[in-house]
C-alpha cells in the first residue's frame, strides 16, 4: 500500500508483469485445472470418468486380489473361505496343464529348452552390432524347426535329423557364446574372415553334438498330448513361418505377366480370403482325409498347421503385394539394365527392400494368427482355450470358468500388446530410416 | 548392329533364353502339377469313397433332417429336409451378422471420435477399451460373455424383468414381439425404415445437395429445395400413420408371460445369440473406431484450422468438414471390417449358436457323413456373399471417389 502510494508520487513507470500467454499453464495445478475443468462439460467428464473407473476396477481389485482364494484343495474349499472371491488356488493346480498340455511331467524340460533355444537364436536379429544377420534369420528359418521337431516329438531319428540337430546345437552355442562376448563389451567383427575362423570350432562342436545325441534316448511324444500355451504357439510359429514363403510366392504369382499363373495365384488368394477361418480347419479335419491315400495316417495337427498355413499364407500374399508396390519401378528397371534376370532381380534387389518395409506388417499378422490359433479348440485340439475350458470339467474345481478364461485372457493381452507395441515402434524407426 | 542382331536372334531360336518360350514352359508346367494334383486327389476320392460305399452327389439334400434347431428366423419343422437346414443356418448368419455390422459401426464411429478427445481421461479410458478388446482373442471373448455373464444370469423364475414386458435371465432374452396379420403394414413399416435410413444419411450423399450447388440456376434449385420439403413432409406423414397403426387393432404388442418354468411368448433372442452379438459388437467396434480415427487424423490439418477460423464449433467441424472429408479413406477399409464380421460370425459356433456352421458342417455332416459336399456348400455361401457385398461396395466407393472432383 504504501509502496504503490509512493509510486503514483514518484511517477516512476513500473510495468506490470506480463500475463502468461493464452494456452499454457505453468503450475501443475493450472494444468489440472486447464485440462481437466477447464468448462463445465470438462469438468462432468472427469468427475463421469473417474466414477466410471472406480465403478469398473473397484469390484476388480476387490474380486481378483482383495478376496481372492490362493491355496485350497478343491473348489469347495475356495467357496468356504471366500465365497466371492478369485479362486487362483485352482489356477496355481492347473497351471502346468494350461502351459505344456499334458505333456509327460518329466519331458517339460524339452519344450523350455526349445524355448530358450529359439530365445538365444533369434535375439541377435534384435542386437544391431550383431553380424550376419541373414545368415541367422535364414538358419532360424531352416534349420531351427528340424532341431525342434527332434526335441519336442522325440523317440528315434533318422541320420539327417540326427546330423540338423547337431548342426543347431553347435549354432546354439555359438550364438550364445557370440551374445557372451557381446554382452562382455567386446566388439563383434562382421567380416567374412572372422566367420570363417569359427568353422573349425563350429565342425567340433557338431562332432561332438552328434556323438551326445547319439547316446540320449528321447521318449517319444505324440501330438495328442501337446497343448497348453506350448500348442498355441507351436501353431501360430509354424503358421507365421509357412505363410511368409507362400505368401511371397502367390504374390509374386499375382504380380506375373503370365496369365496362367496370374490368375491361379489370384484365385486361391480371393477363395481363401473369402471363408472364415473355421470353415478351412473343418474342411481340413472332416474332407482332406477323403483325398489322401487310405495307407495315409493322417495327423490331425499336421492337418492343421496345412489349414493354417494356407489360410495365414493367402493374407501374406496381400501384405508382401503392399510391400512390392512400395519398391519404385526404378529399381527393377536398373537390376535389368545390369543384366539380371527374374530371379536375381527379386531375391536380391526387390524383395529384401520390400522385407524390410513389411516387418511391421508381418508382425501384426503375427499377432492375429496367434489370435486365431485359439479357434483350433473348436475342432478339439487341446490348445490353451480347450486346456481353460476343460479345468471346469475337473471334478475338483468344477463349474471354475472365469479364472482360467480371464488367466488366459491376461496372457494373450500381454502378448499381443507387447508385439502391437514393438510393430508400431519398427513403423516409427522406419519412418525416421526413409 | 551385330550385338542387335545376335541377341535378337538369341531371343527368338528354341532356346531357354528366350522369355516367351520360357513363359509357355512355366505355364504349361503350372498347368500340368495342377491337373496331376486334381487328378491324384480326385482318384483318391474316388477311391474312399467306393471303399467306404458313399455315393458324391447333392440328393441327400432332399432327406429328412429329422433335428431340432433352438432359434430360427424363417420357419422350420424336424420334419423338413436338409435344404431347408443348410437355409435356415444362412438366415441365421446373415441376421446375426447384420445386426453385428450395424450396431458395430455405430458403436466404433462414437469410440472413434471419443478416441480424438481433447481431454485427457476420456481419451484414455477410450484407449483402454480399444487396447483391451483388441489384444484378446475374439473367441475367448465370446466366450467370456456366455459363460461367465449370461450363463450366470438367474434362473427363468427370478429372471431380471423392465416392468414385466422385457425378461432377462441365462435363457436369454425376451422382448415384447410386434404382431400382424397385414403384410400391407409391413411394407409400410419397411417404408418408412428405409426412409428413416435416408433421412440419417450423410447430406452429401443425397441428391438434392447436388442440384443445390448450382446456384446459377434458380429454378432448379427451388424445384429441390421443393422436392425436398415434400418428402420430408411425406416422411412424416408416414411415420404418423404408422404410429396410428401400431396402437389400433391390426397391430398388436406381444408381451412375454412368466410361465411355470420358463417365460413364454414374445420374442426370444437366445443367450448364445445375445453373447455372439455382444462379444462381436465390441470387438469388431475397436477395429473400425481405429479406423476412423485414422480416416480423420488423414484429414489436412489446414481444413480444421480454416474451420474454426471462420467460427464453426468443434461438433461443427467433426460434423460437417473432418468426417465427410475422411469417409473417403474410411469406406474401403469399414468394408472390409464388414466382409469380415460376416465371416467371424462363424465363431458363434463356439457357443452353440444354430448358425450355418454349427448346423451344415457340425449337426448336418456328422448326421449325414458327405464331407465334400457340405463343406463346399458352406464355403459357396461365404464365398458369394463376399463377392456380393465387395461388389456392390465397391461400386459405392466408386461413386463417391468420383463426386470428389
Amino acid at each position: 500500500m504504501t509502496q504503490s502510494s509512493k509510486q503514483t508520487q514518484l511517477k516512476i513507470f513500473l510495468p506490470i508483469t506480463a500475463r502468461p500467454p493464452p494456452g499454457v499453464a505453468d503450475t501443475w495445478l493450472a494444468r489440472l485445472r486447464q485440462q481437466y475443468f477447464s468448462s463445465a462439460l470438462s469438468a462432468a467428464l472427469t468427475v463421469a470418468t473417474l466414477f466410471l473407473f472406480y465403478l469398473l476396477i473397484s469390484p476388480l481389485v476387490d474380486w481378483a486380489i482383495i478376496k481372492a482364494v490362493w491355496s485350497a484343495a478343491d473348489r469347495r474349499e475356495c467357496y468356504s473361505i471366500s465365497p466371492d472371491g478369485a479362486c487362483w488356488a485352482g489356477i496355481v493346480h492347473w497351471f502346468n496343464n494350461i502351459i505344456y498340455g499334458r505333456y509327460p511331467d518329466l519331458e517339460q524340460w524339452r519344450i523350455n529348452l526349445v524355448f530358450i533355444a529359439l530365445v538365444a537364436w533369434a535375439w541377435p536379429i534384435f542386437v544391431s552390432r550383431f553380424p550376419h544377420k541373414t545368415l541367422v534369420f535364414l538358419s532360424l528359418w531352416f534349420i531351427f524347426p528340424l532341431f525342434a521337431s527332434y526335441l519336442l516329438l522325440g523317440g528315434t531319428h533318422n541320420i539327417v535329423s540326427q546330423i540338423f540337430f547337431a548342426v543347431a546345437c553347435a549354432m546354439v552355442i555359438i550364438i550364445v557364446a557370440c551374445l557372451v562376448w557381446l554382452l562382455l563389451g567386446r566388439g563383434l567383427n562382421p567380416s567374412h574372415s572372422s566367420l570363417m575362423r569359427l568353422r573349425l570350432p563350429a565342425l567340433g562342436l557338431t562332432v561332438l553334438a552328434f556323438a551326445c545325441q547319439y547316446y540320449l534316448v528321447l521318449v517319444p511324444v505324440e501330438t495328442t498330448r501337446w497343448g497348453g500355451l506350448f500348442l498355441t504357439l507351436v501353431i501360430a510359429s509354424v503358421a507365421i513361418m509357412m505363410a511368409l514363403p507362400i505368401g511371397i510366392l502367390l504374390a509374386l504369382g499375382r504380380r506375373s505377366s503370365l496369365p496362367v499363373i496370374k490368375y491361379l495365384s489370384i484365385t486361391f488368394i480371393e477363395l481363401v480370403r473369402s471363408v472364415p477361418l473355421i470353415t478351412v480347419l473343418f474342411m481340413a479335419v472332416t474332407m482332406l482325409p477323403f483325398f489322401m491315400p487310405n495307407s495315409v495316417e493322417l495327423d490331425k495337427l499336421a492337418q492343421v498347421l496345412v489349414a493354417v498355413s494356407l489360410f495365414s499364407g493367402a493374407y501374406m500374399a496381400e501384405n508382401v503385394r503392399g510391400g512390392l508396390q512400395a519398391i519404385a519401378q526404378g529399381q527393377t528397371e536398373a537390376a535389368q539394365s545390369l543384366g539380371m534376370n527374374y530371379w536375381q532381380t527379386m531375391l536380391f534387389i526387390v524383395l529384401p527392400q520390400a522385407l524390410r518395409l513389411m516387418i511391421p506388417n508381418i508382425v501384426t499378422s503375427f499377432i492375429s494368427t496367434l489370435k486365431d490359433t485359439t479357434l483350433v479348440s473348436i475342432i478339439g485340439l487341446f490348445d490353451i482355450l480347450l486346456m481353460a475350458k476343460n479345468m471346469a470339467l475337473d471334478k475338483k474345481w468344477l463349474d471354475l470358468h472365469t479364472e482360467p478364461l480371464v488367466l488366459i485372457a491376461t496372457i494373450f493381452f500381454v502378448l499381443c500388446y507387447g508385439m502391437s507395441q514393438y510393430s508400431l515402434h519398427l513403423e516409427r524407426k522406419l519412418q525416421w530410416s526413409h | 548392329m551385330e550385338i542387335t542382331s545376335s541377341s535378337q536372334q538369341k531371343n527368338t531360336g528354341w532356346s531357354w533364353h528366350n522369355p516367351t518360350l520360357r513363359g509357355w514352359f512355366y505355364q504349361s508346367f503350372t498347368i500340368i502339377t495342377v491337373l496331376f494334383l486334381v487328378y491324384y486327389l480326385g482318384s483318391n476320392m474316388i477311391e474312399n469313397l467306393r471303399l467306404m460305399g458313399l455315393p458324391f452327389g447333392f440328393d441327400f439334400l432332399t432327406s429328412t433332417a429329422s433335428f431340432d434347431i433352438g432359434w430360427t428366423i424363417i420357419d422350420y419343422r424336424p420334419d423338413m429336409n436338409y435344404w431347408r437346414v443348410y437355409l435356415v443356418g444362412i438366415s441365421n448368419t446373415l441376421i446375426l451378422s447384420f445386426l453385428i455390422i450395424v450396431f458395430a459401426t455405430v458403436l466404433g464411429f462414437l469410440m472413434g471420435v471419443v478416441r480424438l478427445s481433447k481431454h485427457p481421461l476420456v481419451a484414455i479410458l477410450a484407449r483402454a477399451y480399444i487396447e483391451i478388446f483388441r489384444n484378446i482373442p475374439l473367441l475367448i471373448q465370446i466366450i467370456f460373455w456366455f459363460v461367465v455373464v449370461f450363463l450366470e444370469l438367474p434362473k427363468p423364475k427370478n429372471s431380471f424383468t423392465l416392468g414385466e414386458s422385457v425378461f432377462l435371465n441365462n435363457r436369454g432374452l425376451y422382448t415384447p414381439e410386434l404382431l400382424t396379420n397385414s403384410p400391407v403394414l409391413m411394407v409400410l413399416l419397411l417404408t418408412v425404415a428405409v426412409w428413416l435410413l435416408y433421412w440419417l444419411l450423410p447430406s452429401r450423399l443425397k441428391p438434392q445437395q447436388s442440384q443445390l450447388k448450382s446456384p446459377s440456376e434458380p429454378e432448379a434449385k427451388s424445384q429441390a429445395v421443393l422436392a425436398t420439403t415434400g418428402l420430408k413432409w411425406l416422411g412424416y406423414g408416414l411415420m404418423l400413420y404408422v404410429v396410428f397403426l401400431i396402437f389400433s387393432d391390426d397391430f398388436s404388442w406381444q408381451n412375454p408371460q412368466r410361465g411355470r418354468f420358463n417365460i413364454e411368448g414374445g420374442l426370444f433372442l437366445p443367450a448364445a445369440f445375445c453373447a455372439a452379438l455382444i462379444a462381436m459388437t465390441v470387438y469388431r467396434s475397436v477395429t473400425i473406431a481405429e479406423m476412423v480415427r485414422a480416416g480423420i487424423l488423414s484429414v489436412d490439418q489446414g481444413q480444421k484450422n480454416a474451420a474454426q477460423a471462420i467460427g464453426f464449433t468443434r461438433w461443427q467441424t467433426l460434423k460437417l468438414i473432418l468426417i465427410p472429408q475422411s469417409a473417403r479413406s474410411i469406406i474401403p477399409p469399414l468394408i472390409n471390417a464388414w466382409l469380415t464380421i460376416v465371416k467371424e460370425s462363424s465363431l458363434a459356433v463356439a457357443i452353440g449358436f444354430p448358425e450355418l456352421v454349427s448346423l451344415f458342417m457340425q449337426t448336418s455332416l456328422n448326421q449325414t457323413g458327405r464331407a465334400i459336399e457340405v463343406v463346399m456348400m458352406v464355403m459357396a455361401f461365404y464365398v458369394v456373399t463376399s463377392l456380393l457385398i465387395s461388389g456392390l461396395m465397391n461400386q459405392l466407393n466408386k461413386r463417391m471417389q468420383i463426386k470428389e472432383r
